[in-house]
């Protein structure tokens, strides 16, 4: 179970110009990486190509072993349902619907909504919302949205979680908040994360970083001594393992 | 994704309120004009029909013609290729011919007769005379029309029978001098049922005959000229016996009097008129109507479907980054345009079956307004047609309005949302 990117090229434009050109990249199940970059780097690209929503001009992109470019339009997105999550820097929420009903839009896809609302409750509890169940998004703070935002995301345990700047548009408090869900996540639930930041601090907590400069990868970096989580919080661990979820 | 389109048409209740009224007051208009138009149509159509079969065969006129009485007194006159002779034998006359050759009847009845009956369209027919009478009680006089028929016959050619009061049209069977009157006659000439009036055809001699119905089609000017009796009571007032000047024709297929009135107008030396060209005024009102009630409709629904279209455009440019979230979720470009033609196709449903109660209970109501004095009411049509009509009017461009803009919404891609966003 991997990500594996061969020759990864994407061109925009008319004369093309190259954001991303010749990736090659593989990420293994239950990694935590980051990838960061100066703006126009192409580190947002290179995440949609990864997570599917963007094709690329050329090469080849594998998940679980499919060869994502050859998949149906109905199969694309039945993969996307079950196996990836995202988390955007704007949380994305439908203002129609309450915190619980936002969470569970995935889960709807596929009427599944009874067999997950009990996981829904739970991840409300873990981070720390449960109060705001029954809330419509306009009444959330930033940080509180987020925070649904990636609970949604959650909610069909994908393998790999995509996160582009989740913490772009919070504060520092709410930002570390939602850096040690993302943490926590990768640890207790073994869900690869992929996050796109700019910030060093939060790419720091990463078991690998990746640099892109112009569409190109210029550092690939294993590290020794990744920070676990910013401030200790323990709830997770209990909650999550006592369920084995 | 019904729940979410749900959830988005309740988030804008007076956008959602305002289309569905306008396709509500669409689909009422629609239903309230239909019911009263066809409501008087068929009104009228019915008492035409009593007086009109499918398919009316009558005498022509036998005028005559100046060039016929040339052609037949001086056979020689305008044969001539040579002018010279020609002018020789040109006739002028002093008082050119002029007039009625006859009175007007049917020549060859019984060819008409066994035509007829063997035509498999033909599900009847019945020969009537008519004759202008002067009708005599006591000292006061009146004009009016009899109509010679053969009861056993006229009754399948013709819806006449609910309209007679008192009596039976049976009762005229076999002759014998017996009359059903119009009930407005009676009140004119001030005489009962049992009577007896004196007819002539202005030859001087009168002829008893004995009132033993009443009919009344509720059309005063007609009322007030009909005379039924036997045929050949009338033959015999007339002094013609086997003279008719009408064959009446009632078809399986009324739609299709056009087309045999047509054939047999090919062959026919007396006028065949099918009930279509005989009342070709009121039909053209009826059309006329159709096409403004149609016209008032179409705007009405046009209007409303506008209202859908630029609700849903709007929409669906301010939900773009849910419709990316929504397709980064796993659901397909189907999904999304399924949740925009869903809010379409709920308020055509919804805004329709509204429309159609409140049209039905306008309808009702309607039907309960009294006309004048003589409890005459408003004619309402309930004919489900309408109500069909009216509901797939309404559905289909509600449809129609939501198709556009749900299909532009279901080709946005994720990537290019996020991207335009950012």
């Amino acid at each position: 179970m991997s990500i594996v990117a061969r020759n990864l090229i994407k061109e925009v434009g008319d004369p093309a110009s190259r954001i991303i050109s010749n990736i090659n990249l593989v990420i293994n199940d239950g990694e935590f990486i980051s990838i960061s970059g100066r703006s126009g780097s192409g580190k947002s690209t290179l995440l949609y190509l990864l997570s599917t929503l963007d094709q690329p001009t050329s090469g080849e992109l594998i998940i679980n072993e499919k060869q994502i470019t050859t998949l149906s339009v109905e199969e694309i997105h039945h993969f996307r349902n079950k196996h990836l999550g995202f988390v955007f820097q704007f949380h994305y929420l439908l203002p129609e619907l309450n915190a619980i009903e936002n969470v569970l839009m995935p889960a709807r896809k596929n009427n599944q909504i009874e067999e997950k609302t009990e996981y829904a409750h739970e991840l409300f509890k873990i981070f720390d919302i449960e109060n705001k169940k029954n809330k419509l998004p306009g009444q959330l703070s930033g940080g509180e949205q987020q925070r649904v935002a990636i609970a949604r995301a959650l909610i069909m345990k994908p393998s790999y979680l995509f996160a582009d700047e989740p913490t772009g548009n919070l504060d520092s408090k709410n930002g570390n908040i939602v850096m040690n869900i993302l943490k926590e996540t990768n640890l207790h639930l073994k869900t690869t994360v992929i996050l796109v930041t700019h910030e060093p601090e939060y790419s720091a907590m990463a078991d690998r970083e990746i640099i892109l400069i112009d569409g190109v990868i210029k550092q690939n970096q294993t590290r020794k001594n990744t920070i676990k989580n910013i401030s200790d919080k323990t709830k997770f661990k209990k909650t999550i393992t006592k369920k084995k979820l | 994704m019904l729940f979410l389109a749900l959830r988005h048409l309740f988030s804008r209740k007076k956008q959602t309120i305002l289309i569905f009224l306008g396709i509500s007051l669409g689909t009422m208009m629609y239903t309230v004009i239909s019911g009263m138009q066809e409501g008087m149509k068929e009104f009228v159509e019915e008492r035409l029909m009593s007086n009109t079969s499918h398919i009316k065969i009558s005498a022509r006129e036998q005028t005559i013609k100046v060039k016929e009485m040339t052609e037949l007194f001086f056979p020689d006159a305008g044969n001539y290729t040579d002018i010279e002779k020609k002018e020789k034998t040109f006739v002028r006359w002093l008082v050119p011919p002029y007039g009625q050759r006859e009175e007007a009847h049917i020549i060859y009845p019984q060819g008409w007769f066994d035509r007829l009956r063997e035509n498999n369209d033909v599900i009847d027919y019945a020969p009537t005379l008519s004759l202008n009478v002067i009708i005599t009680k006591g000292k006061s006089r009146y004009a009016s029309s009899i109509t010679g028929i053969i009861p056993e016959r006229h009754e399948r050619v013709m819806s006449i029978e609910k309209y007679i009061q008192t009596g039976n049209l049976k009762d005229l069977q076999g002759g014998g001098s017996k009359v059903i009157a119009g009930k407005q006659l009676l009140e004119n000439i001030g005489a009962r049922l049992g009577d007896t009036i004196l007819l002539s055809v202005g030859t001087g001699e009168l002829k008893p005959l004995k009132i033993v119905g009443i009919i009344d089609f509720g059309v005063k000017h007609l009322d007030a000229r009909t005379l039924l009796a036997h045929l050949t009571d009338v033959q015999k007032l007339n002094k013609t016996p086997g003279q008719i000047s009408e064959i009446s024709v009632s078809l399986y297929q009324m739609e299709k009097s056009q087309i045999i009135a047509d054939q047999w107008k090919k062959i026919a030396t007396d006028n065949v008129e099918s009930w279509q060209e005989a009342n070709a005024n009121f039909l053209q009102i009826f059309r006329f109507q159709d096409i403004v009630r149609d016209v008032v409709t179409i705007a009405m629904l046009i209007v409303a479907g506008f209202g859908i279209y630029n609700v849903l455009s709007i929409t669906i440019n301010q939900k773009k980054k849910e419709i990316a979230i929504l397709r980064s979720m796993g659901f397909t470009p189907r999904h999304i345009i399924e949740l925009f033609l869903i809010q379409g196709v709920i308020l055509g449903i919804t805004g329709a079956l509204v429309g159609l109660l409140a049209g039905f209970s306008t309808n009702l109501y309607m039907a309960t307004i009294e006309l004048g004095s003589e409890g005459n009411k408003i004619m309402i049509s309930h004919s489900i047609i309408i109500y069909i009509t009216a509901f797939l009017l309404a559905f289909i461009s509600a449809v129609l309005a939501s198709i556009l803009p749900s299909f532009s919404a279901g080709k946005l891609t994720p990537i290019d949302i996020i991207r335009s966003e950012v």
